[in-house]
């Protein structure tokens, strides 16, 4: 019972920790047509930000949560005026500046604070006892966060109407400009959601597990197989996917050893990507 | 007489040649000159690296995004270090065998990955290198999983000159290679596949089976790199063949430029060799590879090779209006 509460709390948060980086990932790929490399390593940087505030400067952590997603938010902002825009529609390109700057994060990260991996304390701490199961308050404060900043992105992307012109722009680039769609404020409005929501998931995860300079390497790698796996331009496609590969991280490494968990996740994937190219609910893009 | 430009002109095909035999001549008599051992490693290194990132042009030029690349130099490493050192063969069999064993699999994969093309194509096969570096992690018995395999037996011992110049007739013949077969028929082939697969198919070019042949012989060539790299420096791990590795790949070819063949050979040049040398203050090198790299992707739209090929015409453009304007 301990043990299965224990996965089934993993699942969760880790599920929702990938869909809330990949759907940043996500909305950057299909709206303004960038392969957002960085956003891995913007995850990195937000967890190191939100230490260096809370254990330097001294803020509250919560406070310290808050200010990292403003400045990364606002970092967002520039990435999208001064790397991506003037690179629209030149996939390569857009990709090579996205390195520069990941070396830049991550060399800053190194040079600054060091290669070893750090510990952030949790943001709340004590065990919630029940008549069934403990579980610690970190771990449903952490998927209750995830699970309130996913909702109001779907909200955002669904209801208001940045979130329409998105959809419509992920839709038929030459539409939207047509409908009148300020579409460079637009796409900058997107970026500013994606490292936002990175920034969250950034610091949840480094006070949930641990800080190190290479952590945005693997969550990149898992919003990528999210973004594939559910197909490119489909959000749902992206919950299913999600769902999926927390649970697959969650519960194949108690049954192997790490590295064949790995192997058998990803010559699953292969295997669906051959019959299924475009994923599971996406539709062709060229 | 009519004076001409040797470089420039159209004719001037045999200047192409004679600049190459020169270079090549240079970089024989340069072990003479150069007593440093740690010089001649990084040249080492960057005749490895030449190699590979040539041959990830090569599928590049099919239209291609081969993210696994890396990946297929980790088969040759791994297949040639784990035949020569687990089984007794020698270096000089194991290579060809490592080299042989990458380009099966290129093959092997090429068939179920030709139905896929652009950004797909680039996702599945960068699943499968990921998949591949898990696979060496899994294994770990006899790959030495992510600790790395160490102890495989040298080519040629300890000194680096004999490996100087095993790497330079390697490269030198390997670039001969594809730089003919890329100016051949297969060549315009991928370059058509690349431009429309469509109109290619129209005209009777065998996508699916051109695209296959070109990672082909992009893999043979990336586990030869690979199978040599493991034997030079006796230590591989699996980082050198990770995604970033791959990604590494795309930065030179793209800040050397895509649409030439030298573009690579020059971005190798920028991006590895120069900070390597600047190793006095290794913490701050990355600073100096992304300053490159942005520098040349905001001011050279084709990478350095085509800044200078534009810079060429300018001058030949120069000299042809001169000549008019100073006849009477």
């Amino acid at each position: 019972m301990e043990l299965a509460a224990g996965i089934f709390a993993n699942v969760l948060i880790l599920s929702a920790m990938y869909i809330l980086v990949a759907l940043g990932f996500a909305l950057l790929f299909s709206i303004a047509g960038i392969l957002h490399v960085s956003h891995g390593a913007i995850y990195t940087v937000s967890g190191y930000i939100c230490w260096q505030l809370a254990t330097t400067a001294g803020i509250n952590q919560w406070l310290a949560l808050l200010l990292t997603v403003l400045i990364v938010g606002a970092f967002g902002l520039f990435l999208e005026k001064f790397c991506f825009r003037p690179f629209t529609g030149d996939f390569d390109r857009s990709l090579v500046v996205g390195i520069g700057i990941i070396l830049i994060l991550q060399t800053t990260i190194v040079v600054t604070v060091g290669q070893e991996s750090r510990s952030m304390s949790p943001f709340v701490a004590g065990i919630l006892h029940s008549d069934f199961v403990s579980i610690s308050l970190e771990r449903i404060v952490t998927f209750a966060m995830g699970a309130a900043m996913l909702g109001v992105l779907v909200w955002f992307i669904n209801k208001t109407k940045p979130g329409l012109q998105m959809r419509a722009m992920s839709q038929d680039l030459q539409g939207a400009i047509m409908q009148g769609i300020n579409v460079n404020r637009t796409s900058a409005i997107a970026i500013v959601i994606a490292c936002a929501s990175a920034a969250v998931a950034g610091c949840l995860m480094g006070a949930y597990i641990s800080l190190s300079p290479f952590m945005g390497d693997v969550v990149l790698g898992k919003a990528l197989i999210l973004v594939i796996l559910g197909g490119m331009g489909s959000m749902t496609g992206i919950f299913y996917a999600g769902l999926l590969l927390g649970a697959l991280d969650a519960t194949l490494p108690i049954f192997f050893s790490g590295s064949v968990a790995e192997v058998i996740a990803m010559s699953a994937i292969i295997i669906v990507l051959l019959f299924r190219p475009t994923g599971f609910l996406g539709r062709e893009i060229s | 007489m009519k004076w001409k430009l040797p470089y420039l002109s159209n004719k001037g095909k045999i200047a192409k040649p004679s600049i190459w035999v020169a270079i090549l001549i240079i970089l024989a008599v340069l072990p003479l000159f150069i007593k440093s051992p740690y010089l001649i490693h990084i040249i080492n290194m960057t005749f490895i690296y030449i190699l590979v990132t040539v041959s990830f042009r090569t599928i590049l030029t099919s239209g291609q995004l081969p993210l696994a690349h890396a990946g297929f130099m980790g088969i040759g490493a791994y297949v040639s270090a784990i035949a020569a050192k687990t089984f007794g063969v020698s270096p000089w069999l194991s290579i060809p065998l490592g080299a042989l064993v990458a380009m099966g699999v290129g093959i092997l994969i090429g068939y179920p990955f030709a139905r896929l093309r652009a950004v797909y194509y680039a996702m599945i096969s960068l699943f499968f290198g990921m998949l591949i570096i898990s696979g060496v992690k899994a294994f770990a018995k006899w790959t030495g999983g992510a600790a790395g395999l160490t102890g495989i037996p040298p080519l040629f011992g300890f000194n680096k000159v004999p490996y100087y110049y095993f790497f330079l007739g390697l490269t030198a013949v390997s670039l001969l290679i594809l730089y003919r077969l890329e100016s051949s028929r297969p060549g315009l082939n991928w370059k058509a596949i690349a431009q429309s697969y469509m109109v290619a198919a129209s005209v009777g070019i065998n996508e699916a089976r051109y695209r296959i042949i070109a990672s082909a012989i992009g893999c043979l060539f990336a586990g030869i790199a690979g199978a040599t790299y493991a034997h030079y420096s006796t230590v591989v791990g699996p980082t050198s063949f990770s995604f970033m590795a791959t990604i590494m790949l795309l930065i030179y070819v793209v800040v050397g430029g895509v649409g030439n063949f030298t573009g690579p050979i020059i971005g190798i040049f920028l991006l590895m060799t120069v900070p390597e040398l600047l190793r006095g203050f290794r913490e701050y090198v990355p600073y100096i590879s992304a300053a490159i790299v942005l520098i040349v992707v905001f001011l050279m739209p084709k990478g350095v090779t085509g800044l200078v090929k534009s810079f060429l015409s300018w001058l030949a453009e120069l000299w042809k209006s001169r000549r008019t304007n100073d006849a009477p």
